[in-house]
């Protein structure tokens, strides 16, 4: 919850010990690094999912949140670029009247591997993480 | 001594897998696929096969399944194990921490100090609590609340909200919150929860703390009791939905497991598991160290899932009534596996449940989500008695172990259902083996069966009738099913893709939702 007045949350998801599930963490980790100067960004990594996500985001203005994602249609380590524009499902933005952010960012890169126990990412993962960072960080810097 | 080479052993595994695999597909006796776009895709994929006639002969269910727990546990010490098992996934981390810490009091020999054991189960219970609250509302509750027939995009948590009204939405998302935060209180994180030790756990309930929980408790029972009036009103209140409950179509006659305590009432964080048959007659009672000389697993050509069964009925196959091995876990079956439930208000419900659904056991998988909220109404009331316990704010919450351990195993009933961890370690309490049977395990066989089902009722002489997804998912997700492939969906539907084949098993049409 947004207690420090911040008004960008970078929220990484995944689960860091299912191979390349761990990008979205891994992703949070280093965005933490690269912004820590930034007083006005928090940077949190969960592997709570659905509704457990809210007490996350809620009093945010710009929510940018990175997953691990499965298409099947892009190489494993694809960064699929999604914007709130098309995101046409979406329910209202603000249920219950809760402060959600007016802003949305979805990183999702594309895995080959997210159901093995394991610490190591797969080589394509691995070689997208930089790359993932630096977006997060621009779309940081933009907002 | 050495420490496995991980490098070979996750070798050996693969090959092993492989070899298996290959067999399976020379034999051709079935047809055999893993198919890679389905695991690519993380969809759920049901195979449907047609006999001459064009009417179902067989359905598959198949989800893609986390594998190499046990080869990432070897050499582990394992006081960690309930820290990563509780990271095993983001649904219910609170059980698998609780389950692996119960494990680690077997394997250390080591009995948790009364305030200890306490704390647990006052942890445990706010967890089912919430856990079924978010199903009730969140998951499943858009099939009722909101309604089968509604159209998809209305059947979610909004849909909910509209149908029972902006305040009672928010009393969900804030009584929702509260109960986290007592979690968040022992266990630091919800997901990666440090509360539990061999012996106990790692922080009393200060007693200047203790009149806000008194109070989170008190509330707790009002909404679950509330949650009941909603279901009673909209769900009983609507015959269709009641028709559609008792219906053939969601009707199996299984066996049921659940753990009871020592009067046979349920229990979710300990004591023996307890077995039915399909008349609601005790079949089995057995301590969790037990567990191998009653449930086995069951591996089928066509899928990668294993289907566990009662083992002293031997494998019967999918089959129901009288002499089936199949059991089923979960809400529905801890409230048919016990004689009643643990605390008042919520035995009055029980009572209520069997006498409108005319008698033990009921057999409707649908009335899963009513159970659900029966039980509740006994997390509810059973954090009440806790918290009203002088005990529970002893400092005395932890014994320290002092023998070298060998082997555990621990049982905790999961909100979807009963779960096992078993694990044995060298003299250094370092990990040597590591068996888990999750709840959806516990569940497959007739989950498959249920699938099966809606299939056959909707697909006839080849004509497949509208509907068919929404019905089969219905079918499955009463059971509230962990899916790992179900973890980055969008919320309110499960990706499905089904294939048809004829009696030549060729494909001949391809059903999907995203």
């Amino acid at each position: 919850m947004n207690v420090d007045g911040a008004k960008i949350l970078v929220l990484g998801l995944g689960n860091d010990i299912l191979t390349d599930d761990a990008i979205g963490i891994l992703v949070a980790r280093e965005v933490r690094r690269r912004v820590a100067h930034l007083s006005d960004v928090d940077v949190r990594e969960t592997m709570e999912m659905g509704l457990a996500l809210l007490d996350f985001i809620v009093g945010y203005e710009t929510l940018i949140l990175v997953d691990a994602i499965q298409t099947g249609h892009a190489a494993p380590g694809h960064i699929h670029e999604i914007t709130q524009q098309q995101l046409k499902s979406l329910p209202d933005r603000t249920p219950l009247g809760l402060a959600m952010p007016s802003r949305l960012k979805i990183l999702a890169v594309e895995v080959a591997d997210p159901f093995t126990f394991g610490t190591q990412m797969t080589a394509a993962l691995q070689q997208a993480l930089p790359i993932a960072v630096e977006k997060i960080v621009a779309e940081v810097n933009l907002a | 001594m050495k420490r496995p080479d991980m490098e070979q052993v996750v070798k050996d595994k693969f090959n092993q897998g492989s070899t298996r695999a290959n067999t399976a597909y020379q034999m051709g006796r079935r047809r055999f696929t893993i198919d890679p776009i389905t695991r690519l895709e993380g969809h759920g994929k049901i195979d449907i096969y047609l006999d001459e006639k064009g009417d179902v002969e067989r359905a598959y269910l198949q989800v893609p399944e986390l594998r190499g727990f046990e080869v990432f546990s070897l050499g582990r010490p394992a006081e960690d194990m309930p820290q990563i098992t509780s990271r095993i996934c983001g649904v219910c981390p609170t059980a698998h921490h609780m389950a692996s810490t119960k494990c680690l009091d077997d394997l250390y020999q080591v009995e948790p100090t009364s305030p200890g054991r306490k704390i647990r189960e006052l942890v445990y219970n706010t967890f089912m609590l919430e856990d079924h609250a978010l199903h009730v509302f969140v998951l499943g509750g858009p099939d009722f609340i909101v309604g089968p027939e509604a159209p998809a995009a209305e059947r979610n948590i909004i849909g909910v909200i509209g149908k029972v009204g902006l305040d009672a939405g928010k009393k969900v998302i804030a009584t929702r919150k509260r109960l986290r935060e007592l979690i968040a209180y022992f266990g630091g994180k919800v997901v990666h929860p440090v509360l539990g030790l061999p012996g106990g756990v790692s922080k009393p309930l200060k007693p200047e703390d203790l009149p806000e929980f008194k109070q989170l408790a008190k509330d707790g029972v009002e909404f679950a009791e509330w949650t009941l009036a909603v279901i009673k009103q909209i769900v009983l209140g609507n015959s269709n939905y009641v028709n559609m409950i008792t219906s053939d179509a969601y009707t199996h006659k299984t066996c049921y497991m659940g753990m009871v305590d020592e009067d046979n009432k349920v229990n979710f964080y300990d004591g023996k598991l307890r077995v039915v048959d399909c008349t609601g007659k005790e079949i089995y009672k057995f301590a969790p160290q037990q567990y191998r000389d009653f449930v086995a697993e069951h591996v089928e050509p066509w899928s990668y899932m294993k289907f566990t069964y009662l083992k002293p009925r031997g494998w019967n196959g999918f089959t129901e009534g009288p002499d089936t091995s199949i059991y089923s876990v979960a809400p529905l079956a801890r409230l048919n596996a016990a004689d009643g439930m643990a605390t008042p208000k919520a035995q009055a419900a029980y009572e209520e449940f069997y006498k409108t659904l005319g008698g033990k056991p009921v057999h409707h998988t649908l009335a899963n989500h009513w159970a659900r909220v029966i039980e509740m109404i006994q997390a509810a009331e059973t954090m009440e008695k806790l918290l009203n316990d002088p005990e529970i704010t002893s400092p005395e919450v932890r014994r320290i172990p002092t023998t070298v351990p060998r082997e555990g195993v621990g049982v905790v009933e999961a909100p979807r259902g009963t779960l096992f961890h078993h694990y044995r370690t060298d003299e250094r309490g370092c990990i040597t083996m590591a068996n888990m049977i999750v709840a959806t395990a516990n569940n497959a066989a007739r989950i498959a069966m249920s699938v099966e089902r809606a299939a056959k009722g909707l697909i006839k002489a080849g004509n497949v009738t509208e509907g068919l997804l929404n019905k089969v998912e219905m079918a499955f997700r009463a059971y509230d099913p962990c899916l790992g492939c179900a973890t980055h969906s969008l919320p309110g539907h499960m990706p499905l893709l089904v294939k048809i084949y004829d009696r030549n098993r060729q494909l001949v049409q391809e059903l999907r939702q995203d």
